[in-house]
């Protein structure tokens, strides 16, 4: 008699079957065993509003002074912060943007200059029934805000984010340097040629290895601020109309004088002539040695070497101070002084504040955690170390800055009382093809004086590109 | 007769017996495979298939993907950035995997040499050393080392009296930094399978030869080379496509510049995606460099025949 064709024999299957019995019993034991999976982690089945800021998860202070007193202040809302590491502002917005298209979007996004707009068009809820309804709440916050600050979290009339932090590009000299060159710090109004010689003075008595002035290629502090001050731009800026009911709440006259409804920043003016002339200058440092061929990148091995006095000057905001401390750099061994003049003194800045997202269920409870962020005693705290510059003028304080430096501390917030046009970077919704067009072309521009115009066209090609083809 | 016929019927069911033990012993080999090939199926190739569909869709991630067709891979086709990005790949695949084999063969020849066992074992460990190490974290050291002002190397030059060189922002010499940094940790690999290949080759045919009169070259060219060619083609094989698919080394190091010299298809791949937010034209460039490392390997399997020889 032979065996059944069907396959496969009763045999295998009822050994299959015997295992998968036990395979089965052995998941339901291990089931029912009380253990920690995802789901156990706070906020994840959605209970809480959840908070992504970009950082270490392990920073203590920001748990402290964000969720804990945020906690202490409103025990009815539970809150989670996100900590999502990232190397940029782009890089943080990608693994938000990630999470969002997996169905995790958090309520509460922290969004810097870079991405506001992004925020603003695709993702944010705008702050403006909110801001007028707690409008007595708030009159204190933005009587302490610079409006340069606010008018950059708008977009197209609307208000989306309340500005905790900002960093104006400054310049930091290395008072070391300054005192071998038998030089004192430049005056508040000193102008590009006055700056070219000191460079050169730099130069003369810095030795082989020593660079007078130390930059990066990137969107903040690289090619931008110079731009700003030889009064253009990458894409032509201008200011899309409304925003009056926040200018005439919160702002007088003077103050509110020009202010609209956020930037718009449009076509690209990479070709045009003061773009190309500042450019030429900058390859003319390069290629007398003044300054360094820009790398990418944060600059994170700039500290060591300006400390030491390898470098004269250096782009940075408030936040160096607090970086320069860490690294313990005295605190008379750096200062720090306005952009030099060019056509003008416009300075370049990014802020950051938090963002209501849409997909949010809990859009009351965030804009609680908003109004939190803005308060005097949490940014007093958060901001404690000086990594960053505080959106309110009143913790600018000769008390804050007296461990870290530098002596002229003040001129981190005076940049936009002596410069009212001091604007943000230009980032549009497409701000990362921006970005990305701009540093590229930046890095072979500098090359050499003869190099600059067939980058910049290439500049410009790349930059009507990412205009017209939106994100 | 009956005898014959029952024999008859005693091989007829041992063959059926036969037949159906190898077809518990098929549906037993199944059994064992099926978590792997679920696993391939759910985390390689449903991605894959997700990728070739995505391809002809514009989605960035907030709005509703909609369907473009062969616009993705019309604009690939059109972007200097994206060309760029393939020929400095391909260049990169050349050098760097050539650079990577020649290391490892001279390297793994030396090794061969007299020397006190503990000096090779600690040489051989050395030189696997780097390939254990974060390609991000390695990068991030070497972005320090070949800086034009501050970096390592340049005072290293400089002590011999030469100018500095801007490794990482100049277009000439950027490719070569992101080379030389990829090769320091990627040799390992194909230094251990050459050791290997190496231990795998008969004395006595070295033996031999030495009493023909073969002098060290020549052995090494008649009979080492020959017989390593499949240790060759399998660590060429791996060097290219881990080279076609490099990322970290580019990505930290120069981000790409200055301009698109260092730019990978990989890089512009991450770009794409996860900076602008171009997912469909991102799976495109995917898809295009999957079929890339295809050809390439499979003209390497092709080339083989001709030159590897198997004992």
């Amino acid at each position: 008699m032979t065996r059944s064709h069907f396959p496969p024999s009763r045999r295998t299957v009822l050994r299959a079957g015997g295992w998968s019995l036990a395979a089965g019993g052995l998941a339901a034991t291990g089931a029912s065993w009380d253990r920690l999976t995802a789901a156990d982690i706070p906020g994840r089945d959605g209970s809480m509003l959840t908070v992504a800021v970009l950082g270490a998860a392990i920073d203590p202070t920001m748990q402290k002074v964000l969720a804990d007193g945020f906690q202490e202040l409103h025990p009815d809302i539970p809150v989670r912060l996100l900590a999502v590491q990232a190397k940029d502002w782009n890089d943080f917005f990608a693994k938000i943007l990630t999470q969002i298209a997996a169905g995790r979007a958090p309520d509460v996004v922290y969004v810097a200059t870079e991405g506001v707009q992004l925020f603003a068009d695709r993702l944010g809820v705008p702050l403006d029934a909110r801001v007028k309804r707690d409008a007595a709440e708030l009159k204190e916050y933005f009587a302490d805000v610079h409006p340069s600050l606010v008018e950059s979290m708008m977009y197209e009339g609307s208000l989306y984010q309340l500005p905790v932090e900002f960093n104006a590009a400054d310049m930091y000299l290395s008072t070391t340097v300054l005192r071998r060159t038998g030089v004192e710090l430049p005056p508040d109004d000193w102008d590009r040629d006055d700056f070219t010689r000191l460079l050169r003075a730099m130069k003369r008595k810095g030795g082989a290895h020593f660079t007078p002035f130390y930059w990066t290629n990137r969107l903040w502090g690289g090619v931008v601020p110079w731009l700003f001050v030889n009064d253009t731009n990458i894409l032509r800026e201008s200011r899309a109309p409304g925003g009056e009911w926040l200018w005439n709440s919160f702002y007088d006259a003077r103050q509110r004088a020009g202010r609209g409804g956020g930037f718009r920043w449009t076509t690209p003016t990479a070709t045009a002539d003061r773009t190309v002339e500042t450019y030429e200058y900058l390859a003319g440092l390069v290629r007398d040695g003044l300054c360094s061929r820009p790398e990418g990148g944060s600059g994170t091995n700039l500290v060591g070497a300006f400390s030491t006095g390898r470098v004269g000057a250096t782009p940075a905001g408030g936040f160096w101070a607090g970086g320069l401390h860490q690294a313990g750099v005295a605190r008379d061994a750096y200062d720090a002084t306005y952009f030099p003049r060019w056509r003008s003194q416009r300075h370049q800045f990014g802020g950051a504040g938090y963002a209501i997202l849409r997909t949010s269920r809990r859009q009351d409870e965030a804009w609680e955690f908003v109004k939190y962020s803005t308060r005097k005693d949490v940014m007093t705290s958060l901001f404690a170390a000086n990594t960053t510059t505080p959106a309110r003028r009143s913790l600018l304080t000769a008390r804050r800055y007296a461990r870290t430096g530098p002596a002229h501390w003040d001129v981190f917030y005076d940049t936009f009382d002596r410069f009212p046009t001091t604007g943000p970077i230009p980032a549009p919704p497409q701000v990362a093809a921006v970005e990305l067009a701009l540093t590229k072309h930046t890095a072979t521009a500098l090359d050499s004086p003869r190099k600059v115009a067939p980058a910049l066209r290439a500049m410009q090609a790349d930059l009507e590109r990412a205009m017209e083809r939106g994100i | 007769m009956r005898s014959r016929s029952r024999a008859t019927d005693r091989a007829a069911g041992g063959a059926a017996r036969d037949r159906a033990a190898q077809r518990r012993q098929r549906w037993t080999a199944r059994l064992f495979l099926a978590p792997t090939v679920i696993g391939v199926v759910v985390f390689t190739v449903v991605p894959i298939a997700g990728s070739v569909v995505l391809s002809f869709f514009r989605w960035n991630v907030i709005d509703p993907a909609h369907y473009t067709g062969l616009d993705n891979y019309r604009a690939l086709a059109t972007d200097s950035s994206v060309r760029a990005a393939f020929g400095n790949t391909l260049l990169f695949m050349v050098f760097a995997v050539s650079l990577q084999l020649l290391i490892a063969l001279v390297l793994a020849l030396a090794l061969q040499g007299r020397m006190p066992n503990w000096v090779r074992q600690a040489l051989r460990s050395a030189f696997f050393f780097p390939l254990v190490l974060s390609a991000a974290s390695v990068s991030v050291v070497m972005k320090y080392l070949f800086n034009q002002d501050f970096g390592v190397v340049n005072w290293l030059i400089g002590q011999a009296g030469a100018s500095p060189v801007p490794w990482l922002t100049d277009e000439t010499w950027a490719l070569s930094a992101v080379v030389l940094v990829y090769v320091w940790q990627q040799f390992g690999f194909s230094f251990l399978l050459f050791v290997g290949g190496l231990a795998n080759i008969p004395k006595e045919l070295h033996e031999a030869a030495a009493v023909d009169g073969a002098t060290g070259l020549r052995k090494h060219l008649r009979i080492t080379l020959p017989l390593l060619s499949p240790t060759f083609l399998v660590a060429s094989v791996v060097g290219v496509i881990n080279a076609l698919q490099v990322f970290e080394q580019p990505y930290v190091l120069t981000d790409g510049g200055p301009g698109d010299s260092t730019r990978t298809v990989v890089m512009v791949l991450y770009q794409t995606a996860f900076e602008e937010l171009r997912f469909g034209e991102a799976s495109a460039v995917g898809v295009v460099l999957f079929a890339l490392i295809l050809v390439v390997t499979a003209l390497q399997f092709r080339l083989s025949r001709r030159f590897v020889h198997y004992q």
